[in-house]
């Protein structure tokens, strides 16, 4: 059972650190990133190939890096034209990148699917009660942990979190108020972007690589995404904790129906309230 | 939506004299279309354009969605191959006349869509679309797990008598006269929307569109009308999967998949929501461009992203607000 509840907790961890960028996206520019599971994948897949040169470690790197240069592309290109337009016309350019990364990837890497090792020195297994658990799966849950307390950190005490959370809530105000609204949309998309490729490369030694996995966890973080409240770091973070607590006991216990489950609780949640678990922003 | 769309008439609802070219190229295309199975064409262009008519059908109740109540569905395969599955579902495991199944499975489909439209529409905007998606996708999952009922992702073959309103049943999978069939009722519910979106029904509709509050204000309950909307536009995608069902003869879970729903959703985009006949104009455009890209190279699906960013930033009112811009201007230039 408590094993059961860790590999909730991870598998909860990986799909926070890709929602966790869908919010703050959605916070600055008011758009539902359908790309987002393109810069999942995309950052496995360049994790993947940069490990080769630079090892596991260097290749989460360069990922990162790589992706952020993406994601303030996007801004740049995208969203900042495009920010008076129909948000849902946005949504639908997202959804054209993401088609177009997704066949980019099929035709550099190929349609088979890639296994990667877990990095030294996490590549052992702990003894849990009589289980024998992977490190990695730990390092997993670690690096979700961190990243929310650091998200936390910045939001709550720095200047630039401040802003980020002030435009949440009115960007026209904040820019009013002398803040650099569009400065800061290149950004936080970027970092959102970053936090895609970071958890895209975490992924790859839990599941395999390929071209179809992006659009597999952006339904996922969409549910988490949505029934946390649309634009909520906190309620992405429960959302997360129990849509994958529900995602892994599902596949458990009844496993014809698990992959229903996360589903089902979103309309749930969103009959029950239509604006998820938090009702305000942040 | 914006503060100048308050002020202004939403959309024209009165026919204008410059309407009267592109009523005239409207009834052209429908004539042309009547007589396609005679002008010697290819079967496989045939069959390509009956299976867009099928799509043009799931992009016009979209596409009527977006006009009509501005909400953009990643869920409506749900009702496309929902009312697909019902056919053959009901062909295979009840022993019911062809012709109530073929009726039945749309009107079945539209009941659910208006049951379902009180849960959905609690929501709005991106939220909306979230949660048709997942109602579409817990559809998906069922089909694809249910291995007893639904032969999970093989899916079933359709299991219909010989005779089907006193046609044989090969009528309806043949190219030549399937074509007509689809034809017949892709043109049917144009009109018929047409005339709906400029009867008083279609103005409410419009009119919570741009602001249901005010439309509330001045006395109109605004739940019903929505849900009507959106049932009708349930009915239609229904009303596709169905002739889907006949045409091609077995399902499979595909049908059921959100990017299906995305797939019809962007054909709405392109072909463009503001006409009525848009995303059928953009199913035709759509399945011809696949078709053609998948013959030179198996990259069609970046194809169709790029032409989705293209059209979408460089004409945002879609093919068919480009098109009527064209003929209005060169029916006025003929009038000077």
């Amino acid at each position: 059972m408590l094993i059961q509840i860790l590999n909730g907790l991870v598998y909860g961890g990986l799909i926070y650190i890709v929602s966790v960028g869908l919010v703050l996206i959605f916070g600055l520019r008011r758009v539902v990133n359908f790309a987002h599971g393109g810069f999942y994948m995309l950052g496995a897949y360049a994790g993947y190939t940069a490990a080769i040169v630079l090892g596991f470690w260097g290749g989460l790197l360069a990922s990162v890096v790589i992706l952020a240069v993406i994601g303030i592309a996007l801004d740049y290109v995208v969203f900042r034209p495009l920010q008076n337009a129909d948000h849902m016309v946005t949504v639908l350019v997202t959804f054209g990148i993401l088609l177009v990364f997704e066949d980019a990837v099929h035709m550099i890497w190929g349609a088979d699917s890639i296994s990667v090792a877990a990095p030294y020195p996490f590549d052992g297994t702990i003894q849990i009660g009589e289980i024998a658990f992977p490190v990695y799966r730990l390092l997993v849950i670690a690096v979700a942990l961190a990243v929310a307390a650091g998200l936390t950190l910045w939001l709550r005490y720095s200047r630039a979190g401040l802003y980020v959370r002030a435009s949440s809530v009115d960007a026209l105000t904040t820019g009013m108020q002398g803040v650099d609204t569009e400065r800061l949309s290149l950004a936080v998309v970027g970092l959102g972007a970053a936090l895609a490729g970071l958890s895209g490369v975490i992924a790859s030694p839990l599941l395999a690589l390929s071209p179809s996995m992006g659009s597999s966890i952006l339904i996922e973080s969409f549910i988490v995404v949505v029934t946390g409240g649309l634009g909520s770091f906190a309620g992405a973070f429960v959302a997360a904790i129990i849509i994958g607590q529900v995602h892994n006991l599902g596949i458990v216990y009844v496993p014809n129906v698990a992959s229903m489950l996360p589903l089902l609780l979103m309309v749930a949640v969103l009959i029950w309230k239509p604006t998820g678990f938090a009702r305000s922003y942040i | 939506m914006s503060q100048v769309s308050l002020i202004r008439p939403a959309q024209e609802t009165r026919i204008v004299t410059s309407d009267i070219s592109l009523l005239a190229l409207g009834i052209l295309v429908v004539v042309l279309g009547f007589t396609l199975p005679w002008l010697g064409l290819s079967r496989n262009l045939l069959s390509l354009l009956t299976s867009a008519t099928t799509t043009a059908i799931l992009a016009t109740g979209v596409g009527f969605l977006v006009r009509q109540s501005g909400l953009s569905s990643f869920g409506h395969a749900g009702f496309y191959g929902g009312a697909a599955y019902l056919v053959v579902l009901m062909s295979v495991y009840t022993g019911l006349p062809g012709e109530f199944i073929v009726l039945a499975a749309p009107v079945i489909a539209a009941f659910v869509s208006l049951l379902l439209a009180f849960v959905l529409l609690r929501t709005s905007g991106v939220a909306f679309s979230m949660l048709s998606l997942a109602v579409a996708q817990a559809l998906f999952e069922l089909m694809m797990r249910w291995r007893e009922i639904a032969n999970g992702e093989d899916g079933l073959r359709l299991r219909l008598p010989r005779e089907l309103f006193g046609l044989k049943l090969s009528f309806f999978q043949k190219a030549d006269t399937m074509f007509l069939v689809s034809w017949t009722c892709l043109v049917l519910i144009v009109i018929g929307l047409v005339l709906l979106t400029r009867s008083r029904f279609g103005t409410l509709a419009l009119a919570i569109k741009n602001n249901e509050e005010r439309a509330r204000f001045i006395g109109y309950r605004t739940l019903m009308p929505r849900a009507i909307v959106l049932a009708l536009s349930g009915l239609i995608a229904a009303i596709g999967g169905t002739l889907f069902a006949l045409y091609n003869g077995y399902v499979t879970p595909g049908l059921l998949h959100w990017s299906l729903s995305g797939e019809a959703l962007v054909i709405a985009i392109i072909g463009g929501t503001r006409s009525v006949w848009g995303p059928a104009l953009g199913a035709f455009i759509f399945v011809i461009l696949r078709d053609v890209a998948g013959n030179y190279t198996t990259h069609w699906q970046m194809i169709v992203g790029l032409a989705l960013i293209v059209v979408v930033l460089l004409l945002p009112k879609g093919v068919s607000g480009a098109v009527s811009t064209f003929v209005k201007r060169f029916g006025r230039a003929r009038n000077a």
